[in-house]
């Protein structure tokens, strides 16, 4: 029941927004159905922790601490962006952004693609966390690209075509490669489990009996999968796809995007390589998770260093946090996963948030390069400006902010297993977005500014960031203890525990 | 009866498997866009065909369904989408593709080559006695439709050609679930078309906006956001 719920929330609120007439009606919906959608996941959660996974539909749906901290996450995130989304479209409208589509669509159109396609992109995501077939997992991910390509090109700007065909084709092809992989999986199980129907690519089936399926097939479909869920999760080199969407995507939908959306992608991966480390060893992953892994940070560096436009700079940083998230999977052991999961949340909050961050000083300044604005964003954005600088230090892993724990963690578990070279890197990488990150936002948002208006409190907007805000710099110091359960509960599973 | 006989079953396979790895090669060398779209309706229809004589061969009445599925919507709707849209658009020939014509067919084979060494390795020599071997020896077109596909959405500068060579990687990968597997289970296969249907939707109408918008259907133009 729950499960269904869970899924159906955001299809109801899709097809009440599509039916509206008049913006409020889909705002409420939207509002609504995301507020409702949290509650459940967070019934979710109390529900796994209590009883261990859960299924529905005969096994159809299914959800073990691992879905339900994605789950919960895409559900926080869901929520913050509909909140700040309100106030963002109606900036928008105020400021006659709308007209400059060369298509010439009208406002009321664009508003009801929002409202409709972000619960139908939302859905998506719960599905491949929620859905036990690999197959159904990868039909739902192949929905996430399908349902955002319209949120990329919302604006209508010749830019924005380009990213979205570029990230309809590069996504596209990935998911064509991990298709191929699932369908390998399958393969290689297929004379273990010697069935035609759905379970026989049910993973709670597979992961019992993955010690016997035909290595070499095994080994191939990794590779696949890696290359396709990774090139969804954007880890380089598959990731050139990232900065042009995120940068041209409404800001609402680029904070999904880069967090939720990655976390899904991830949570594929991770479900693949759980099967992978028990038929072959850890090691097998492992290694190639590495390589990808630390690629992704170190080719993040140098478009962080030089970056112009700060939302680009967001999604490279997107790209390094990916890298790292990687990496912690290849390290692999009880801490890495632990490092992996812990990561994962707290990325989820600040990177959400950053990207808020970032649209309010886009809409105040009506644009997003370091050098048209110059510096001084604070004295004329005091909160969003603050915050900016304060997300930007929790994200480059700066203490007390949660994410060094994490970071360090991953840094550990690398050590501990005796990734010496990999753990260098990370280091050195590491240390490169410090700079640029820092040295960038810190202009941006210190020093002396230009002349004009001190903004006011925008009530939508600022308070969804003052919400985020609350919650990442709680979590540098306590996490609800529930929530870190979760946390444990699902690093246990990427390592292959129960 | 020869109906019966499996022998004649994988002949007919092998068959059909060579003549859509030919209509693949064709594709790379053709240039009219409309011919390309009617060549990968004939590729589906055979795969459609592959299908339904496994499902004969085999007694497995479930392939049926994939077939009829791939039938009605990658050989008949498809094309027909696609078709519709070159009209739409007005662009009927593909320039110069970055690698010539000539050079592009000795890729493809070089291609299948190697598509054929990778599926040595699945080959397993053991299993081939009756009728449940049928079509295991289709792997390597599968495969090299899968690399050429590939090779074809590098090569074209053309939008639609590149949404050409996603759906005969698509191809590829349909054929090696049917070699391999029989297929995946029903519903994921009815997800997958479902998918694939929403996703040449989605790629045409960008294909015709960025033909008003850019005047031309060049991807190569497409080059303004960098660093």
């Amino acid at each position: 029941m729950l499960l269904a719920a869970i899924l159906t929330v955001p299809l109801a609120a899709a097809g009440l927004s599509f039916a509206a007439r008049k913006r409020p009606a889909m705002e409420a919906a939207n509002l609504g159905a995301f507020a409702a959608l949290f509650v459940l996941a967070v019934a979710l959660v109390a529900r796994v922790l209590r009883t261990g996974s859960i299924s529905a539909w005969n096994g159809f749906l299914r959800s073990d601490s691992l879905s339900a901290l994605v789950v919960l996450l895409t559900a926080f995130v869901g929520l913050i962006c509909s909140v700040y989304a309100v106030g963002y479209f109606r900036d928008d409208e105020r400021n006659r952004v709308f007209e400059e589509d060369i298509l010439g669509e009208v406002t009321i159109s664009k508003l009801r693609k929002y409202y409709t396609l972000t619960p139908l992109f939302v859905f998506s995501m719960l599905l491949v966390a929620l859905a036990d077939n690999l197959g159904v997992m990868w039909v739902a991910l192949e929905a996430t690209t399908l349902t955002s390509v319209f949120l990329v090109t919302f604006y209508g700007r010749a830019t924005s075509l380009e990213a979205a065909w570029k990230y309809a084709i590069i996504g596209g092809v990935g998911l064509s490669m991990a298709l191929l992989g699932t369908i390998l999986t399958y393969y290689s199980a297929h004379n273990v489990l010697e069935t035609e129907t759905l379970a026989g690519l049910n993973w709670s089936v597979l992961v019992t009996h993955a010690a016997q399926f035909d290595k070499t097939t095994m080994k191939l479909a990794f590779i696949l999968i890696l290359l396709g869920y990774g090139t969804k999760a954007g880890i380089a080199p598959m990731h050139t796809w990232k900065p042009d969407a995120y940068s041209e995507a409404p800001v609402p939908a680029a904070a999904i995007l880069s967090s939720a959306t990655l976390n899904c992608a991830l949570y594929g991966l991770v479900r693949f390589y759980i099967l992978a480390s028990r038929c072959l060893e850890p090691d097998y992953p492992g290694r190639l998770l590495l390589l990808f892994g630390v690629l992704s940070m170190g080719i993040s560096v140098p478009f962080v260093l030089i970056q112009s436009n700060f939302r680009r700079l967001l999604a490279y940083h997107t790209i390094d946090h990916a890298g790292i998230m990687v990496t912690a999977l290849g390290v692999g052991g009880p801490l890495g996963a632990l490092g992996l999961t812990l990561h994962m949340t707290f990325h989820t909050v600040a990177k959400s948030l950053l990207f808020l961050c970032a649209g309010t000083v886009y809409q105040h300044f009506r644009t997003d390069l370091f050098r048209k604005i110059k510096s001084g964003v604070i004295r004329l954005l005091p909160f969003a400006g603050a915050v900016f600088f304060m997300a930007t230090l929790a994200i480059v892993g700066t203490p007390p902010f949660s994410l060094f724990q994490s970071e360090f963690v991953i840094l550990q578990a690398a050590f501990a297993g005796g990734h010496y070279l990999s753990a260098v890197l990370f280091v050195v990488f590491g240390v490169g977005i410090f700079a640029g990150a820092v040295m960038h936002v810190g202009g941006l948002v210190l020093g002396p500014a230009e002349a004009g208006t001190i903004a006011r409190w925008y009530p939508w907007r600022d308070s969804a960031v003052l919400v985020s805000t609350a919650i990442l710099v709680l979590m540098g110091f306590w996490l609800p203890g529930p929530v870190f359960h979760l946390i444990q509960n699902a690093g246990r599973i990427v390592a292959g525990g129960p | 009866m020869i109906w019966q006989d499996p022998q004649f079953g994988n002949r007919l396979i092998t068959m059909m498997a060579a003549l859509v790895l030919v209509l693949q090669i064709m594709m790379v060398a053709q240039r009219w866009l409309v011919t390309n779209f009617r060549a990968f309706g004939l590729q589906s229809f055979l795969l459609a065909s592959i299908a339904a004589t496994i499902a004969h061969f085999n007694h497995a009445p479930q392939i049926y369904f994939v077939a009829a599925l791939t039938l009605v919507f990658k050989a008949i709707l498809l094309p027909l989408v696609l078709e519709r849209l070159v009209t739409k658009i007005e662009i009927r020939q593909e320039i110069e593709p970055f690698v010539n014509i000539p050079i592009s067919v000795i890729v493809s084979g070089l291609l299948t080559l190697l598509a054929y060494v990778v599926a040595e390795s699945f080959h397993r020599p053991e299993e081939a006695i009756g009728p449940a071997s049928l079509g295991h020896n289709t792997l390597a077109v599968a495969i090299a439709l899968f690399l050429i596909g590939f090779f074809m959405m590098i090569n074209r500068r053309k939008a639609l050609t590149q949404v050409l060579g996603l759906l005969c990687l698509e191809n590829g990968i349909f054929l090696a679930a049917i070699s391999l597997t029989y297929g995946v289970p029903l519903l994921i296969e009815l997800g997958i078309t479902f998918d694939l249907l929403v996703a040449v939707m989605v790629l045409g109408i960008l294909v015709y906006r960025i033909r008003e918008t850019f005047d031309s259907m060049d991807v190569s133009k497409l080059s303004r956001l960098r660093g």
